[in-house]
């Protein structure tokens, strides 16, 4: 990256990122397409769609990012969260590389919103480290620039001869360590960053180096937000609603004020909650509230599906090429996937602390800006009064994209004049997710006369994923005709079909839906990649050479390409029974990152078991490529898990189950013996990977199963019975 | 009871208080986590005199008496336990949170069946990752138990 | 010589009528009548539906599976997480019954509990039997575990993993779990006075 023509200092302007301007460059070009046509959406939404998001921060002093220590420690104050998905160590591997400092003297934490360090944006998408990768080396690189000019200073020596290595600057055999050099500067010139180093000199990146929150995890330190404590902590219990869509009228809570341990109700216009000495005495008296709820009618799970079905909503045409299907000759199939929970094992919760006019908020959340946003205005303060305090999330996958309990732990905190801990239980937790929503698919092909598709059409219905939620503007859905959400996995990547499109309708639920990991991903391409299966058995052609035939020679076709051979090769795949054993083959792009995945399966007593996957990912450039198995492994089992067992369902009014168990998921017998995975890699910067994974394994295990069993499974989850 | 080799007394007016809650927000030790408090998660899980028990289904009136070992006193950094040990190399964590549950899970398989099958690996471990990590789980495992008959070996004394 | 004959007649029949009173009919050839023939019980057949209307709920049913997997609810599902008997019905090595289960029912968990939670033995399963084969199994020594009828007497109305029936606890969303239609003073008073009465199962 070029040096700018500039003074040299103080300017900022150069960077890329958007101060506070949200998803300013999509909402930019949004409003733009709403005075144009149709095509000029679908473009925008492709862009959205691949995900190519830079990071967007509310700062770029790399001193908000880098806190030096004594003894050239470095503590990275990270606006990404850490929740599994080893963006930590990669951050840790890109800083050291760039700042030129050991890996071992990275210490990673939680930006606090007080640091002043705030991602506009959220931990999601895939994007920490692959929309962080050119803006955190710039912060490093500029980082060492500056220990570099104030060293040559100190030392006496010209910059232009001064090294940095290992976080030592010596200069005409004298040297000094970055934390002596910034001993005693109170001021700081922050030059324009400096050409960054040639990535194959990186020591770090590249490297499968362990997780540097690894031992924190194994001994069991103190770290989530449920871990949260502060001095003379009380907790607190909110009443909520078993029934979908009930609205809180009012509370009698005489019995509950009685009750041991209790130290006060608070009674607000949308919720009543109890504060207690304990987790216990607070649920117990909880529970002695009496709420009067207005409730709708009680719904039932028929009506989610009716509701759920292609045709009705609203529609957009997010992808055309050609026209549409007409005729005899045309193959339809459907497919749906139910609702489905996020079932992460750590419940929400929060400690809050509001004492005159500051307030403090310990978090699991994936959206510090947004939380703290949401506690001011409730308590009617500017921003900067409150600090967030965000900590390791017990598992996100979307479920922390919002975080209206912090607020309530906020109202109870200012009624108690105590810190206030506020736990969801497991109950709470699976009736107020904001769930994966339920969807519909229908497709459509029709075959030429030397048995490759002449035509390809997805149409397909979803509840809210984006639309709605506290990330999107909610201007954005109608000016891009659709969820930005919903339609990942949705557009048809086999663009050599001569005539193509991809419908989206969507629903109104009157439950929240909203971001599950990958989003409409895995309903999409399990509707998409079976039937395409369904259509090369019909072609009588082999299931991998079919799609290759299929796939365009631009950039991400090539990608896709080489996935796809890498995979049918290194799998062995054959599309024979051996030994009671079938393998099923599919792929999928998601945020411009390929996928493939091979599975073998059997069936006993009716029961599917997966005893071998083989992962075949392009993630880019992997900054940790153990880091990256561990999310393909992790996406395979998760995938698997609401492939093969996973569903909500709505029993008079209520969502249902509410517990694990009956929420049957997958355990450790259900994981396969063998998961191979091989990276590839298709470009010289890292992709998005904590989603892409989990695209093909639907389609693949029932691709697997039709081979074996003759059966198409349409329905997720999977059920032989 | 004894906590980690630790006497604590401790004054309850609810002695169905789950011991769970006891031990995170009475003794401090945040290792043993709340996952469901409906014993279906298995992320509470400690040892009560060397049982793997699941501590939010536990009332605190039953501990008096009793050895309970938590994750953290299963092993630290200066003194790993095998089983965290296995767990470090094979970099078995992801977001964590239920991890301790399986570790003490798994300590207690090994002093069951110091080498178990996948099978019994399969019966016994049924805590739930919702992360996935079961795949390196049952690789730290297997690890985990080589490295235990590894020290017992070297423990026991020589024979003439 | 009529009035011979007639006497003869006579001793024959009460001599018929003596030996039928002393056959004591034997699980192999007794034959199945639907219990609905209220009007011929006695008072020991009104004694046994009683205490089979208890033993028949799945509140004892599902400790007492035909296979070795508990059940759960009054679905008799099979238990969650894939719990099995394991070697000596305490279920598996290092995760047991007791790993969840105490000797009390859980009032926050929802995990029903008794003294020696555990499945009964494998020789003692119940699930698909009708209510006399039930019975019969139970007063079977072969599959009974060598109990005498003063045993089973003692097991039924005392052990504390039996009478739990009555008091099963709240679930896991803290309803409490439905209790067998006869209350257990009147369970505990039928089975004592079915095996007062010689313990005979009634003709079906």
């Amino acid at each position: 990256m070029a040096d700018k023509e500039s003074s040299g200092n103080k300017k900022v302007s150069r960077r890329k990122f958007l101060v506070r301007g949200g998803l300013g460059t999509v909402g930019v070009l949004a409003i733009g397409t709403y005075l144009f046509r149709n095509p000029i959406r679908r473009a925008v939404l492709e862009k959205v769609n691949s995900m190519d998001i830079e990071y967007l921060g509310s700062t770029d002093n790399p001193m908000l990012w880098f806190e030096l220590g004594p003894a050239n420690e470095i503590i990275l104050h990270s606006p990404k969260i850490e929740m599994g998905q080893g963006t930590f160590t990669g951050l840790a591997q890109m800083a050291a590389d760039e700042l030129d400092v050991p890996f071992e003297n990275i210490k990673v934490v939680h930006a606090t919103t007080d640091t002043g360090n705030i991602d506009q944006f959220s931990t999601g998408g895939s994007t920490s480290i692959s929309g962080l990768w050119q803006p955190l080396r710039e912060l490093a690189a500029t980082f060492r620039e500056m220990m570099k000019l104030k060293g040559a200073e100190k030392l006496g020596v010209p910059v232009s001869e001064v090294t940095a290595v290992d976080g030592i600057v010596s200069g005409n055999g004298k040297s000094l360590s970055y934390s002596e050099i910034a001993e005693g500067v109170t001021s700081w010139t922050i030059p324009d960053a400096p050409v960054l180093k040639d990535i194959n000199t990186y020591r770090y990146v590249g490297k499968p180096l362990p997780r540097v929150d690894l031992e924190d995890k194994v001994y069991g330190t103190p770290m989530f937000g449920l871990d949260a404590e502060m001095p003379d902590m009380v907790f607190g219990a909110v009443v909520r609603p078993s029934k979908i869509g009930a609205k809180y009228i009012s509370a009698t809570t005489d019995k509950a004020e009685k009750m041991p341990g209790v130290l006060k109700i608070v009674k607000e216009d949308d919720f009543v909650a109890v504060v207690a000495e304990s987790y216990i005495e607070a649920e117990n008296a909880k529970q002695a509230i009496e709420v009067v709820w207005e409730t709708p009618d009680n719904l039932q799970q028929e009506e989610i599906v009716a509701m759920m079905t292609v045709g009705n909503g609203t529609s957009s045409i997010i992808q055309k090429q050609g026209d549409a299907l007409e005729g005899d000759a045309v193959v339809q199939m459907e497919f749906r996937s139910p609702i489905g929970a996020h079932a992460q094992i750590e419940p929400n919760g929060v400690v809050a602390s509001v004492v005159d006019d500051k307030a403090t908020i310990m978090i699991s959340t994936q959206v510090i800006g947004i939380t703290r946003k949401e506690v001011a205005s409730r308590l009617g303060w500017d921003e900067e009064q409150v600090n967030v305090v965000p900590t390791y999330l017990g598992g996100g996958f979307g479920r922390r994209l919002h975080t209206p309990h912090a607020v309530q732990a906020a109202v109870m905190s200012k009624a108690v004049g105590k810190p206030v801990k506020y736990i969801f239980s497991r109950e709470e937790e699976f009736q107020h997710d904001m769930f994966r929503p339920p969807t519909h698919h229908i497709l459509k092909g029709s075959l030429n006369d030397q048995g490759l598709l002449s035509g390809l059409e997805h149409h397909f219905v979803s509840g809210d994923v984006g639309n709605n939620s506290a990330l999107i503007p909610n201007v954005l859905p109608t000016i891009l005709g659709a969820d930005v959400g919903a339609i990942r996995g949705a557009f048809i990547q086999y663009t050599a079909v001569p005539n193509h499109r991809s419908v989206y309708w969507h629903v109104d639920l009157p439950f929240a839906t909203s971001w599950w990991r990958s989003l409409g991903l895995l309903a999409n391409t399990f509707a998409i990649e079976s039937f395409i299966d369904e259509m090369a058995l019909k072609a009588d052609k082999n299931p991998i050479e079919f799609r290759l035939a299929h796939i365009g020679d631009d950039e991400a076709g090539k990608r896709l390409k080489e996935v796809i051979r890498t995979a049918g090769e290194k799998s062995g795949y054959s599309e024979d029974v051996k030994d009671g054993k079938a393998m099923g083959f599919a792929a999928s792009v998601d945020a411009g990152t390929p996928c493939a995945h091979v599975v073998e399966v059997s069936v006993e007593d009716n029961e599917i078991k997966v005893h071998k996957v083989t992962v075949v990912l392009d993630p880019g450039l992997a900054v940790n490529p153990d880091q990256v198995r561990a999310q393909c492994e992790g996406c395979v089992i998760m995938g698997m898990s609401a492939v093969l067992f996973e569903q909500m369902k709505v029993v008079d009014g209520s969502l249902t189950p509410t517990i694990y168990g009956p929420y049957e998921m997958a355990l450790m017998k259900h994981a396969p013996k063998e998961i191979d995975v091989i990276l590839l890699q298709g470009k010289d910067k890292p992709g998005p990977v904590g989603e892409p994974p989990l695209g093909p394994i639907g389609a693949a295990i029932a691709n697997a199963v039709k081979r074996l069993t003759g059966k198409r499974l349409q329905s997720m989850p999977l059920k032989l019975t | 009871m004894q906590v980690n080799g630790q006497s604590h007394v401790v004054e309850l007016t609810d002695e169905y208080t789950p011991l769970l809650w006891v031990i995170r927000d009475m003794l401090g030790l945040k290792g043993t986590k709340f996952g469901c408090g409906k014993a279906a998660c298995g992320a509470c899980t400690l040892h009560v005199d060397g049982e793997a028990v699941r501590s939010c289904s536990y009332p605190v009136k039953f501990a008096e008496g009793k050895e309970i070992t938590t994750i953290e006193g299963l092993g630290d950094a200066t003194n790993p336990h095998p089983v965290q040990q296995a767990w470090i190399e094979e970099i078995v964590p992801q977001c964590g949170y239920c991890q301790p549950g399986f570790m003490m899970a798994t300590a207690a398989l090994l002093d069951k069946i110091p080498n178990p099958t996948d099978e019994e690996i399969d019966d016994n471990i049924i805590n739930v990752c919702r992360c996935g990590t079961y795949y390196r789980m049952r690789k730290a495992i297997h690890l985990a138990a080589e490295k235990q008959s590894a020290l017992k070996t070297t423990n026991e004394p020589t024979n003439s | 010589m009529k009035t011979k004959s007639y006497i003869l007649i006579l001793f024959l029949l009460m001599a018929g009528f003596v030996l039928a009173s002393m056959y004591t009919p034997s699980e192999s050839d007794y034959v199945s009548v639907p219990p609905s023939k209220k009007n011929s019980e006695t008072p020991s057949d009104v004694a046994f539906h009683k205490m089979m209307d208890v033993l028949t709920h799945p509140r004892c049913v599902n400790c007492h599976p035909n296979d070795h997997v508990p059940k759960q609810g009054i679905e008799g599902d099979p238990h969650d997480f894939g719990m099995s008997r394991g070697e000596n019905n305490l279920g598996f090595e290092a995760t047991k019954c007791t790993t969840c289960h105490q000797t009390e029912n859980n009032p926050y968990s929802g995990v029903p509990g008794a003294p020696h939670w555990s499945l009964a033995p494998h020789s003692m399963q119940w699930q698909g039997l009708d209510r006399f084969e039930i019975a019969a199994s139970m007063m079977d020594t072969e599959r009974n575990g060598g109990r005498t009828p003063e045993d089973i007497l003692h097991h039924l109305t005392e052990d504390k993993l039996v009478l739990w029936a009555f008091h099963p606890g709240v679930d896991a969303k803290g309803e409490p779990r439905e209790v067998p239609p006869v209350s257990k003073e009147d369970y505990i008073k039928a089975v004592e006075a079915w095996f007062e009465n010689g313990h005979v199962i009634p003709s079906n």
